[in-house]
């Protein structure tokens, strides 16, 4: 077994995620929707957290599951987990579609957009399995305030570094280097590690 | 302001809050070239991706049937021959060799015009033959297919046609009507996979508003070509909106 199997991504993530993916890469279509069932939550929670809009995410939540039955075959086991393969996937499109509306806002709907943010806690969707959440939400609590907001803003509010030291009013290379080290921390308090 | 030490931004990558393409693609060339640095990033990587598990939401109902709906029509990706870095969107590519255009008809055209068969206009006329042998080849494959579509942007005509025999993992390209490039500048073909971008060489004019036919590779991967205007020897990337963008279309 190997360590990533020994501590799944959340408890309720049933084993043999990665024997699914393998399956749905030769064209398994029953694999791909056992595997569905899994991901879609997680994919669209995801999305829409930071997307914030529920017809926006869907559309893009419906390319990230198709992108993992086109790309599946390219899954790379020894590069990460299956959830992190898929999430990170889900994560990129969600943030490029952030990046493409702002590209056409202008600078006053640009610095609206950094008014209103909203914090780890506010958001109402399920934590996916309690242990898990637990979990990262004490490994979260583990790290300085700038650590956890640099770290949150930017992977939940979809912020580039830039906005992100805007909205903490810290310096650029502060902020970088709290995305950095506050990621560090959080790896280590979760024993993430291959 | 840019990082003196592009590893600062390690944290910054793995939670895609990086927002300048340039930087960006300054920091993947600083992960290719430093494994240790490749390694950190993957496991801050995974690291975000755990932010990620810990929200779920109930999918709309509507969504299963559409994802099961579009994938009868995706074509899946072969698994990948060799291990390549990690790359990201468009640009944030590996650059590889590409084939030089051959220039058929400009090779011809050299040679007639020279009047005497000389060693050198022998070779490139065999050149030429060869390279023609290898079009040919693509346009009479029995699985060629052929797609063409009309240039876009204001006030412009033309057109461009892509063959492509998947069994021969090739592609023949060529324009018409597009007119001669502004001063100073060049048509440059692109092969567009997801996640990457190479160049396919540069569009040698035809003399009559279009382009001599090139012969390119395409991985089967490739699933669209794309025109754009580049500085007098191309780019490494594309720097403007394409003004010719085809589907390459799948075995």
């Amino acid at each position: 077994m190997r360590a990533r199997d020994q501590s799944p991504v959340g408890e309720d993530c049933p084993p043999g995620l990665e024997e699914l993916l393998q399956a749905v890469g030769k064209g398994d279509r029953g694999a791909f929707e056992r595997l569905y069932e899994v991901l879609a939550p997680r994919v669209f929670g995801l999305v829409l957290r930071v997307l914030r809009d529920r017809a926006h995410s869907e559309e893009v939540a419906q390319e990230v599951l198709v992108e993992v039955w086109r790309g599946a075959a390219r899954y790379e086991p020894g590069k990460g987990s299956v959830m992190a393969w898929v999430l990170t996937i889900a994560h990129r499109r969600a943030i490029d579609r952030v990046r493409s509306a702002q590209a056409g806002m202008d600078r006053e709907e640009r610095a609206a957009r950094l008014e209103p943010y909203r914090p780890f806690d506010e958001v109402p969707e399920l934590v996916v399995g309690r242990l898990e959440g637990e979990r990262l939400r004490r490994c979260l609590d583990g790290l300085t305030e700038l650590q956890r907001e640099s770290v949150t803003f930017a992977y939940y509010g979809g912020y580039s570094y830039r906005e992100v030291a805007e909205l903490v009013k810290a310096p650029l290379g502060t902020v970088k280097t709290r995305m950095r080290d506050g990621l560090i921390r959080l790896r280590d308090c979760l024993g993430v590690g291959r | 302001m840019k990082a003196r030490d592009p590893h600062t931004l390690a944290g910054a990558y793995a939670l895609d809050a990086i927002d300048d393409e340039v930087e960006l693609r300054r920091f993947e060339r600083h992960l290719a070239a430093c494994a240790e640095c490749a390694q950190e990033t993957a496991t801050l990587a995974e690291t975000a991706a755990r932010l990620g598990a810990a929200v779920a939401a109930e999918p709309p109902p509507g969504l299963r049937a559409r994802v099961l709906a579009e994938i009868e029509q995706v074509r899946q990706l072969p698994p990948e021959v060799a291990s390549t870095p990690r790359v990201r969107r468009m640009g944030a590519v590996t650059w590889r060799p590409w084939l030089t255009a051959l220039c058929v008809a400009a090779a011809l055209a050299v040679v007639a015009g020279l009047g005497v068969t000389t060693l050198q206009a022998r070779q490139e006329l065999e050149q030429a033959r060869r390279a023609e042998q290898r079009i040919t080849a693509v346009l009479t494959a029995d699985d060629a297919r052929t797609v063409t579509a009309p240039a876009t942007g204001v006030g412009r005509g033309g057109r461009g046609t892509v063959v492509v025999s998947r069994s021969r993992g090739a592609m023949v390209f060529w324009a018409a009507g597009l007119g001669d490039p502004p001063a100073g500048r060049v048509y440059q073909l692109w092969r567009l996979a997801p996640g990457r971008i190479t160049s396919a060489g540069l569009l040698a004019s035809s003399g009559s508003g279009g382009t001599v036919p090139v012969l390119s590779a395409t991985d089967s991967d490739v699933d669209r070509v794309g025109v754009t205007v580049e500085p007098t020897g191309g780019s490494r990337q594309p720097t403007t909106t394409p003004l010719l963008l085809l589907n390459v279309p799948a075995a």
